[in-house]
């Protein structure tokens, strides 16, 4: 496969001897699924997901996105071999909160082709005009509330856990097909040794008594109650972001649930004023240190070495990812942010992690990223959502 | 010695239904009431089983233009359009039907079936011909008289379709050949696909639009006007026996491919011509047609009054977006019964059995006329109530929700009726086909395979452990317990799952 040579430009016509096919079984689904590991053989970057986890994943009774959602998945083959993949999803959820028409592709994956990537899209595309929709977002995988956009700036680091990864030359094989910018997404880069500026060090500390705010790890042997309170936070701090659709509580408590086996209590921070929870801020363990190990399986040939080398590498995860900070409506704008990051920089530091990664934030959240900034904290990645009417 | 006429004489199927008087089929109608009601055995009942979708076969213009034509040229052509049989009515006839339908050219024939056999003359030997399952008999019969190869693809699946189409010789001439309207289910054809697929395998595209002419589109002129893709659809198929209120076909497209027809096809040559009577009926069917649209828009509204007061009881009417209404009843005697208390409470409708439904799928096929009245309909709609409650169809009392149904308005472009879509279901490629294997395609597989199965069974089962929660371990420990309490029912779990195993078998077999 040729996968860093020059894009075909001008291919405005669809390939011939590219077939796109949509995915019907489990032996096809098994290659779509495993598209991804030749593809990125040489990316020393690229963290190869677990196969079990993406089975579930793609299974309707394990994710809880299929409980409102439908999606379509398309192989695109030249001769036996598999060249590309995409996802044409329908979020019915995303369409009523927005009232648009909004459709959404995804898991998309393609060899260096602009043919292949252009007959990927145009079957998404038209299995979305099919059902009713007038422009496509993505990619998304599957929805806002997991993982999307395409990385299109820092390639040169790993990606963090539960964040997405491709190859560089994705960005020009989508342009190429006519998807333009729809947002930025960025992810900051913060080590532990970084020094706050005593400024915002001060003022925190002042907001902490003149407000009365306690910042508390989650209490873990209260999970579900912990779990709703965390809920209603998030949904009411991300409601007007661009693209966000609440979480149902099926998603919500299917993600605690996968989050549970990966976080520390201690970097799971909830801020209280006068005893009502107000803020919180979910620090986790990049994961992806460890899950690299495994490269994919679990076992091989029957014997579990995947899952000797991903015990063994978890325990040697040295950065973290901080997923989640949300304020409630009302206690915005009072410095509950900088408490947070300062307390979870604290701690981390304490931990003995030597830094970690702040994301997503919206190109646009001005607010949010001029607090991340003022930590000290480097923008290291840039992901984009593409648009395209259909 | 067998003797040819020994099928007929052993047919039992008839007998029984005579017998049993469930027999449907050939009632004779003795007077027409304004085509809305008619007279069958001195009793007068409401027809909602004819395809006379706009009224216009009681159209006092409709039947002074056939008296007038009659009059004027005799009750017959006597004779093929090649030699004695073209009157100047049969040409107007064409070049008003090439206009409305937008297309260069568009020849007449006797009848819609023959219509659809004229098809044979255009497939070559080398020629392959892509056809929906359930298109209709005469387009099934049009391709078997040809010396093409017929692909049939499952219907309205695109899936399937681009599948044979991919597998298909590139250089074999092809066309993909589908009802517009399918006439019992009453979904339309998946046309923006085909066209699409038919663009990229460099295929050709008739559609048979002898339900959807006179229904769909602002004008009137057909599933390709509805989708908006005239141009892209190469042949088009009518009949006038339905919304043009007379008896005869029409096929419209490029000049030369109909002029070929008109000398070729031996529907058309060895046939006597339209009489004078039904092209001057369709001639100002036509003119209606086009001059008054709120027939079209009456006659939708009316198909989803019905939808919707069939569902607001409890009945299915499928996948139908259309003013076919079809009412699922399920076993093939119900429908029957159905069918013969319908016909006493003064309701005409259609049984429809398989193996024109698939076997279990029984139905009573309902379509309406532009010029029904709301009376009329409204004990249509009380007729099946009591009916179908007391023959357990639907439930003692209404649901207190159902899906309504979207009709196929001009400007829309829904194929069919979403929440009883089988074929176009979301996430159905994840669904179908839970990946278990059966001992025959095991026995097929390399040693390769099956030990890439045994490790993927393995990494499975490791998968599972390692995420095994508290409470999975609680349930893992109750099992047991569990197994000795249903110890009674699991002869006939055991029975159950083997009859699954073998069903599936079957399935798989089929496929292949």
């Amino acid at each position: 496969m040729a996968l860093h040579a020059e894009p075909t430009h001008a291919a405005s016509s669809m390939p011939s001897d590219v077939q796109v096919t949509p995915v019907r079984g489990e032996a096809e689904r098994m290659q779509f699924i495993r598209l991804p590991y030749a593809l990125y053989k040489s990316d020393p970057h690229w963290v190869p997901p677990l196969e079990m986890e993406r089975r579930d994943f793609l299974d309707p009774k394990k994710n809880p996105f299929f409980e409102y959602g439908e999606l379509e998945l398309f192989l695109a083959r030249r001769g036996p071999d598999v060249v590309g993949r995409i996802a044409a999803i329908r979020n019915p959820r995303h369409m009523e909160i927005h009232g648009t028409k909004e459709g959404f592709f995804g898991l998309f994956e393609c060899v260096n082709d602009a043919g292949v990537a252009r007959t990927l899209l145009e079957s998404a595309a038209t299995w979305l005009r099919l059902r009713g929709m007038d422009a496509m977002l993505g990619p998304a995988n599957l929805s806002s509330n997991q993982d999307w956009g395409l990385l299109i700036d820092g390639f040169d680091t790993p990606p963090a856990v539960m964040m997405p990864h491709n190859p560089p030359y994705y960005a020009a094989l989508l342009e190429a097909c006519g998807l333009t910018k729809a947002k930025d997404l960025y992810a900051y880069e913060l080590s532990s040794s970084a020094q706050p500026p005593e400024k915002v060090v001060r003022i925190a500390e002042k907001i902490r008594v003149r407000d009365g705010v306690v910042v508390r790890p989650v209490n873990m042997k209260d999970l579900d109650a912990e779990v709703k309170r965390i809920r209603d936070i998030y949904n009411s701090a991300w409601e007007k972001n661009w693209g966000f659709v609440p979480f149902t509580d099926a998603e919500f408590d299917h993600l605690a649930k996968e989050l549970k086996t990966v976080v520390r209590p201690e970097l799971a921070l909830m801020a209280e004023v006068q005893g009502e929870p107000v803020a919180f801020s979910l620090t986790v363990p990049d994961a992806n240190q460890a899950i690299r190990a495994a490269n994919g399986r679990l076992t091989t040939f029957g014997l579990p070495i995947g899952l000797v080398k991903l015990a063994l590498a978890s325990r040697r995860i040295n950065r973290l990812r901080l997923i989640i900070l949300g304020i409630k409506e009302g206690y915005r704008r009072r410095g509950l942010d900088a408490i947070l990051y300062l307390d979870t920089l604290r701690t981390a530091k304490r931990l003995g992690y030597v830094g970690g990664e702040i994301s997503w934030t919206l190109e646009d959240n001005h607010l949010v990223n001029r607090a991340i900034e003022s930590m000290g904290a480097q923008r290291s990645k840039t992901y984009r959502v593409y648009t395209r009417a259909l | 010695m067998s003797d040819v006429f020994d099928k007929c004489r052993n047919w039992k199927d008839y007998r029984i239904a005579k017998a049993t008087g469930l027999y449907p089929y050939f009632r004779a109608i003795e007077a027409s009431h304004g085509a809305t009601e008619v007279e069958i055995e001195g009793k007068r009942v409401i027809m909602v089983g004819s395809n006379n979708y706009l009224g216009l076969s009681a159209d006092p213009r409709v039947k002074e233009a056939a008296i007038k034509a009659t009059e004027k040229f005799g009750t017959t052509s006597s004779g093929s359009r090649l030699l004695n049989g073209t009157l100047a009515l049969h040409e107007e006839l064409e070049a008003r039907l090439a206009k409305f339908l937008n297309r260069e050219s568009a020849i007449v024939i006797s009848t819609g079936f023959q219509t659809n056999l004229a098809l044979a003359s255009i497939l070559g030997r080398h020629d392959i011909v892509f056809s929906d399952r359930q298109n209709h008999a005469s387009l099934v019969d049009g391709i078997r008289l040809s010396f093409a190869t017929e692909r049939k693809f499952r219907h309205n699946d695109m899936d399937h379709l681009e599948q044979l189409l991919s597998q298909a010789d590139p250089d074999a001439g092809k066309i993909i050949v589908t009802d517009g309207v399918f006439s019992m289910e009453g979904d339309i054809c998946n046309l923006p696909r085909i066209v699409e697929l038919a663009k990229h395998y460099n295929a050709r595209v008739m559609t048979d639009d002898a339900h959807a002419m006179g229904v769909l589109g602002t004008l009137g002129r057909g599933t390709s006007e509805y989708f908006d893709l005239e141009k892209e659809t190469d042949l088009v198929m009518g009949t006038f026996s339905k919304s043009f209120a007379s008896l005869g076909g029409v096929l419209a497209g490029p000049f030369e491919v109909i002029n070929y027809i008109r000398h070729k096809a031996r529907s058309v040559i060895f046939s006597a011509s339209m009489t004078p009577g039904s092209i001057a009926a369709a001639l100002k069917a036509l003119e209606i047609i086009e001059a008054e649209p709120e027939r079209r828009a009456r006659l939708l509204d009316i198909a989803e009054k019905m939808h919707n007061g069939f569902r607001a009881m409890g009945f299915d009417t499928g996948v139908s977006v259309t003013p076919v209404v079809p009412v699922h009843i399920g076993d093939q005697v119900k429908c029957f019964r159905f069918w013969r208390a319908l016909h006493e409470a003064g309701v005409f409708a259609n049984p429809v059995i398989p193996p024109a439904v698939e076997p279990g799928h029984a139905l009573i096929r309902t379509s309406y006329m532009a010029t029904h009245t709301d009376a009329q309909l409204d004990r249509v709609l009380d007729t099946f109530e009591t009916i179908g409650r007391k023959l357990g169809v639907i439930p003692e009392t209404r649901p207190s929700v159902y899906e309504p149904v979207q009709i196929a308005r001009p400007g829309t472009r829904i194929l069919s009726n979403r929440a009883s879509e089988k074929w176009a279901a979301g996430s159905n490629g994840l669904l179908a086909d839970k990946g278990g294997i059966t001992l025959d395609q095991l026995s097929r597989m390399s040693s390769r395979e099956v030990a890439g199965r045994l490790f993927d069974a393995v990494e499975q089962l490791t998968w599972r452990a390692a995420n095994l929660q508290p409470e999975d371990l609680r349930k893992l420990g109750n099992a047991p317990m569990k197994l000795w309490e249903k110890r009674g029912e699991l002869p006939g779990l055991l029975l159950e799952k083997g009859a699954h195993f073998f069903m599936r078998n079957g399935a798989h077999s089929d496929r292949n």
